[in-house]
């Protein structure tokens, strides 16, 4: 068997030969240790679209949220993790199979609180093992899943109601019933295509008895209506066989989104919120017989407003008559709907709640901007500090040290926060920049004054960071010129030739030289101008619903060259690619030369390339006309010809794409399920999965002098893949050696470290991960390493051994982190340890070697360290940190040694007087007694020593005066020790086999 | 020519391997062939493992002793003292305090946890699965980083979290060309991090007396290396001190 075992390695090594010269490299497999990190922000988190409890255990609770998949607490809702990042991160519905509710979880993918930018699903998953694995149980096309019920007495039995596409029409809509646990289904009820089942709910008495709302909707890219003829609320009596519209006391006419409950006390009682065509018919009706009549009982605003995005009712498992509404604010009745007051201050936009299955003053809110909890009844409410579930459209970077992120949120403003911070970046590292929903933030080239808007560029604000000056600077009406169509998400731009030059799009290109204090048309309409795409006032159906998100014929991406400031891109969402080369004087409407793009398709993102003046990138999204297909394009010639760079590799419809500085056939593509990346111009798209979950990236910036890939996510806050470098290096070359090694920069020893972490009170916070300030040795291995040693050192240039690291084995890209530092000293052994002792000291600057050793082969990396030059240090003070550090590194291992032989001949002599003697010099150079905390003994030669060597060692400045002195005390002092030491050694005349100095230190 | 028949051979001898290894259980039989076979490990009474341990730059020589009968003392020497992370006596495990470096029994619960998986160690889980009564699953052959694996749930006996069961599963992913795994992702089970993967990677594995083992074991949280475990030597039924294993009374 060990014979097979080892010609199946031969074979393995012959195959992966001839891989890596006969076919097109596999991205994907050689992403290895390119690792993303996350850095939130998690303090204003992001939209929740379903609570799930778990039946039996209170300290279980999920939230599946609208772009960061379902995540579970273990501990009431102190703290969660996700469980679903492999899959689709818009999530309409979690549920607990209420018969084996440690293992059987399903979710329903695809948001249904159906706002202008909601994400889409992609189906039903199964776990049966508490959320460690997932199954697809298909739905692939259902887009939204509003409900999942299993019945309470039969597993089997499982209930879906899908509400369905958002932006076309759909069979796959209704409700849908199995009865063998999932694998085959039936669809019980179904209206229509343009009708999906909104809400669904089973008598707690009877799972035969269920009631399914109905709903009429379409949204489009201009335009959303709510209700018609076919919404109706139904009920079946016989587990989905026949359905009967149950409307008695319900008003005439059109209904539109419909919300219903039954109380699980009494399922006699049902509560149901109506959108009717009349304003007085709207709102909370009740049912007392089980749907038969129904009474209407409350329409205020609360009830009411917008059912499109709040038609939650839930009704207190323990008394038939507290009711919670989600809604702007929340609403609950403790009298039986009848009257309302709002639930305790918290982020607005309630869509869902729970209450704790034992004590229900415990609830759980999931809003717009995270879960709360509440310990009495709704009335004060509690953040969760831990979902980084922020929901940007657009993030940008400086050039600070360390670099900025700004970006804007949904429904949460905009912000902006360092890439790395001491101990994390955590909550209070994030700031404010902007209110109402945020978009577009950038910073002024040059200034510390950055932009930010909110929607439909109602405010645009010029802020002073330095003076703490705000100033909207939007543009304005001008004479001459039609009514401003900006939209929701208006986009702006600044110059990298002008520092003061400020970009805005309307449906014409605004352009500013004095940072928005004056404003000049420099385009006639770019858009379409098509004027049945411009009725906003007539949007929302039933309940109008003018918010100015489905303002369309407008400007959405614009781009000036960084080669030629002339050189204008700018892309509208209706489909028009519109580019001039003489500064705005003269435009050419490109889209007629791109081919296979269906008319009118969204201009999402054009990329001017750094590579040529003629190049560009567009991006278009046909999502909101029901087209989920990708389609980014390229052209080298100012438009006259553009060609499809997406394979059928992308799985989805995408939105950015950012191209390498470096790298010309390095781009990054950001897709609704997340990041692609080619290193062929696009003949081969890679997802990137490591570390990243498929959440919505909405835009994507490259960092120029990190080369940090920072993606601003729907859903997952901003993620990061820090030093993409490895990836402009990929190629058949690279691939067919045994081991490449990686170009790196300079590794720069950051002394800045000057933080004291994030304290007590950030417990239960989520904090985003550092980059690693370590120096990376960075190689390509094209094939895994799993048999037989290998090792990586660290040495100086003359093939001394500096430091031993844990060599990565992966296949494809490897990371190694070396923190400057040789190994500790030995120190003496004590009876308690020597602190100070633990610190190694760093390097100094110069060339270093890499060297691997894999099997019989040995490859080997010189790389550069230098000091941090912030720091003010000069050479003089470098070298002699470096001396006096290394002077007592070496005092310490001497001492160390001293104590290894005193301890032996302690051992070894007989003159119980010499052995006194050693005894109480022992106790002057170490410490014998006490312990570690507040028992320790008074601190000997050791830990004086230790001390002030990890003081100097650890300090990013040259020894100060005290410390020198100090040191020449502990020289004095040690001196003496060794003096007095010998003497004893004389004295005791021992016969030893001792190790000598060198093997003792190396052991 | 010649070359070309072996590598030919070879080659089928590949497929026909992995076509036919298509249930865990034969994976998990594959597996222990390779490393050295049922009836190789069942004569193992005793591992001694001496290696290092690095942790944020630090390096932590050890010493593991692991019995047949689930016992075992991880020593780390830290500045020449002996500093013991973590013990099983058979019934009870315990470990040092750092502040007092005296031994503290851990809560009954750690306990009876570890005791449940304490004959892990040599070589791993699935050595005598059955028996134990865990249960394996291949859910799936994917890539791990690159390489295509065997992707196979290991559920293990429920864990006790504050009182409560709780079913206690392992994903291990098993290269398809050499049948060994060189990733294992797990739930963590309790304390502040419960709920979030941890994940290990094993690699270097090496003969020792006609038994193979992975010497290098890293452990990953969140995508950050936490632990990595460097086994510098490995010894079987050598004569072990059986008093090691006993909580120290002071």
């Amino acid at each position: 068997m060990k014979k097979l075992f080892f010609s199946m390695l031969v074979c393995a090594g012959v195959l992966s030969t001839i891989n890596a010269q006969d076919k097109p490299i596999e991205l994907q497999k050689y992403f290895g240790d390119l690792t993303a990190r996350h850095i939130g922000p998690a303090l204003m988190s992001g939209r929740i679209i379903d609570m799930e409890s778990h039946p039996t255990n209170a300290r279980i609770v999920y939230a599946g949220t609208a772009g960061g998949g379902v995540w579970k607490s273990n501990d009431a809702g102190t703290t969660f993790n996700p469980i679903f990042d492999d899959y689709c991160q818009s999530i309409g519905a979690v549920e607990v199979d209420p018969n084996n509710p440690d293992n059987v979880i399903y979710v329903g993918t695809g948001e249904t609180w159906t706002r202008n930018s909601v994400s889409i699903g992609d189906g039903l998953y199964k776990s049966n093992d508490g959320g460690t694995t997932w199954n697809k149980l298909g739905f692939e096309k259902s887009e939204r899943i509003a409900n999942i019920i299993v019945n309470p007495k039969n597993s089997n039995e499982v209930y879906v109601a899908i509400l369905g596409a958002l932006w076309s029409d759909s069979e796959e809509r209704g409700v849908y019933k199995t009865t063998d646990g999932g694998q085959t289904w039936n669809k019980v009820l179904y209206v229509d295509q343009t009708t999906g089942c909104a809400d669904l709910a089973m008598d707690p008495n009877d799972p035969n008895t269920l009631y399914a709302s109905m709903w009429e909707f379409r949204r489009t890219g201009w335009s959303f209506n709510s209700g018609g003829d076919k919404s109706a609320l139904y009920k079946s009596t016989d587990g989905g066989a026949t359905w009967n519209k149950i409307h008695n006391g319900f008003p005439e006419g059109k209904l539109g989104r419909l919300a219903i409950a039954v109380a699980p006390s009494d399922s006699n009682i049902l509560y149901t919120v109506i959108e009717a065509e009349e304003d007085t018919k709207k709102g909370l009706y009740r049912s007392d017989d089980a749907g038969a009549n129904w009474k209407q009982l409350n329409n205020d605003f609360g009830i009411t407003v917008r059912p499109f995005y709040f038609s939650r009712i839930v009704v207190d498992p323990r008394n038939p008559d507290v009711v919670v509404k989600g809604g702007l604010s929340g609403s609950i009745s403790r009298d039986g709907g009848k009257t309302f007051r709002n639930l305790g201050n918290m982020h607005s936009d309630i869509h869902d709640i729970i209450f704790d299955i034992n004590d229900s003053d415990r609830m759980y809110v999931g809003t717009d901007g995270g879960v709360y909890r509440s310990w009495n009844g709704g009335t004060t409410m509690e953040i969760v500090e831990n979902l980084p579930l922020s929901q940007f459209y657009h993030i940008s970077v400086d050039d600070a040290e360390p670099y900025n992120v700004y970006g804007g949120l949904q429904d949460n403003g905009s912000w902006y926060g360092p890439s790395s911070s001491g101990g994390g970046i955590s909550a209070r590292d994030w700031n404010s920049i902007g209110g109402g929903d945020g978009f577009r933030v950038l910073k002024h080239p040059t200034k510390n004054i950055i932009y930010s808007e909110m929607q439909g560029a109602e405010n645009v604000w010029r802020f002073d960071a330095e003076n703490k000056l705000v100033k909207t600077i939007q543009p304005l009406p001008q004479k001459g010129y039609a009514k401003l169509r900006f939209n929701w998400n208006a986009p702006m731009a600044v110059s990298a030739h002008q520092p003061d030059r400020f970009y805005m799009g309307s449906q014409f290109l605004h352009k500013s030289e004095d940072m928005g204090d004056t404003w000049k048309i420099i385009s006639p309409d770019l858009t379409t101008n098509d004027p049945a795409k411009q009725q906003q006032e007539d949007s929302g159906g039933l309940s109008m619903d003018n918010s100015g998100a489905e303002n369309h014929t407008t400007i959405f991406t614009i781009a000036e060259s960084t080669l030629d400031e002339n050189i204008i891109w700018v892309g509208t969402d209706d489909g028009n690619v519109q580019v001039t080369k003489d500064g705005g004087k003269t435009w050419t409407n490109t889209t007629p030369n791109i081919p296979g793009l269906p008319a009118n398709t969204w201009c999402y993102h054009i990329e001017a390339s750094v590579h040529g003046k003629g190049t560009a990138y567009a991006v278009f999204d046909g999502h909101t006309s029901g087209d989920m297909k990708a389609y980014a394009y390229k052209t080298t010639d100012y438009g006259q010809t553009w060609t499809n760079i997406i394979t059928d590799d992308v799985e989805i419809f995408a939105r950015n794409i950012q191209e390498d500085y470096v790298n010309p056939d390095l781009l990054f593509l950001g897709t609704e399920f997340g990041l692609y990346i080619t290193i062929d111009g696009g003949k081969q798209w890679a997802k990137f999965t490591n570390n990243m979950p498929a959440t919505a990236v909405h835009f994507i910036d490259l960092q120029k002098r990190t080369n940090d890939l920072v993606m601003g996510t729907h859903g997952r806050g901003v993620i990061i893949i820090d030093d993409i470098s490895p990836l402009r290096q990929i190629n058949k070359d690279a691939m067919a050696k045994k081991l490449h090694f990686f170009e790196s920069k300079v590794a720069e020893m950051n002394d800045n470290s000057g933080s004291f972490g994030n304290g007590f009170g950030a417990e239960t916070q989520f904090v985003g991960r550092n980059p690693s300030t370590a120096a990376q040795i960075k190689y390509l291995l094209p094939k895994r390493h799993t048999f037989g040693k290998m090792t990586l050192e660290i040495q100086d240039m003359d093939g001394n051994k500096i430091a031993s690291l844990g060599p990565g084995k992966s296949k494809g890209i490897n990371i190694v982190n070396w923190g400057y530092r040789m190994k500790q000293p030995k120190v003496a052994k004590g009876k308690t340890f020597s602190f100070g002792g633990f610190t190694a000291p760093r390097v100094p600057a110069g060339s270093y070697k890499a060297v691997i050793k894999k099997g019989r082969d040995t490859f080997e990396h010189t790389f550069k360290v230098a000091y941090d030059k912030s720091s003010g240090l000069s050479d003089a003070d470098r070298k002699l940190k470096h001396n006096t550090t290394m002077k007592m590194y070496d005092m310490t291992q001497e001492l160390a040694y001293m104590v290894y032989e005193l301890d032996a001949i302690i051992e070894a002599t007989t003159k119980k007087k010499t052995k006194e003697a050693l005894n109480s010099l022992k106790e002057t150079l170490v410490i014998t007694t006490g312990d570690n905390y507040v028992g320790s003994a008074e601190p000997q030669l050791r830990e004086k020593m230790a001390d002030l060597y990890a003081k100097i060692a650890g300090s990013y400045d040259k020894p100060s005066n005290a410390e020198l002195e100090s040191l020449s005390i502990i020289e004095e002092r040690f001196e003496k020790a060794k003096v007095d030491f010998a003497k004893l050694k004389k004295k005791a005349k021992a016969t030893l086999e001792l190790k000598s100095f060198e093997a003792f230190v190396n052991e | 020519m010649k070359t070309l028949q072996v590598f030919c051979i070879a080659f089928l001898v590949c497929i026909t391997t992995i076509t036919n290894a298509q249930t865990a259980d034969e994976i998990i039989t594959t597996y222990i062939e390779n490393i050295g076979g049922q009836e190789a490990w069942s004569k193992i009474n005793s591992m001694q493992v001496t290696g290092v341990g690095k942790q944020q730059g630090v390096d932590y020589p050890f010493v593991a002793t692991f019995m047949k009968d689930g016992r075992t003392v991880i020593d780390v020497d830290l500045q020449g003292t002996s500093f013991i992370v973590e013990a099983f006596d058979g019934e009870n495990s315990w470990s040092m305090n750092f502040q007092t470096q005296k031994a503290e029994a851990a809560d009954s619960e750690s306990s009876a946890n570890y005791k449940n998986e304490a004959k892990d160690n040599i070589p791993d889980a699935f050595f005598n699965y059955k028996q134990k009564g865990y249960k394996v699953e291949l859910l799936a052959t994917e890539e791990w980083e690159g390489t295509e694996c065997f992707k196979i749930k290991l559920t293990k006996k429920p864990v006790l979290v504050d009182g409560k069961e709780e079913e206690n599963v392992d994903i291990y992913y098993f290269d398809t060309e050499n049948y060994v795994p060189i990733a294992v992702e797990s739930i963590v089970t309790s304390g502040a991090a419960k709920g979030a993967t941890a994940t290990i990677l094993l690699s270097d594995y090496q003969e020792v007396d006609g038994l193979y083992i992975a010497f290098s074991q890293i452990n990953k949280f969140n995508g950050q290396i936490g632990l990595e475990m460097t086994y510098k030597k490995i010894e079987f039924n050598t004569e072990i001190d059986e008093s090691i294993f006993k909580m120290p009374k002071d």
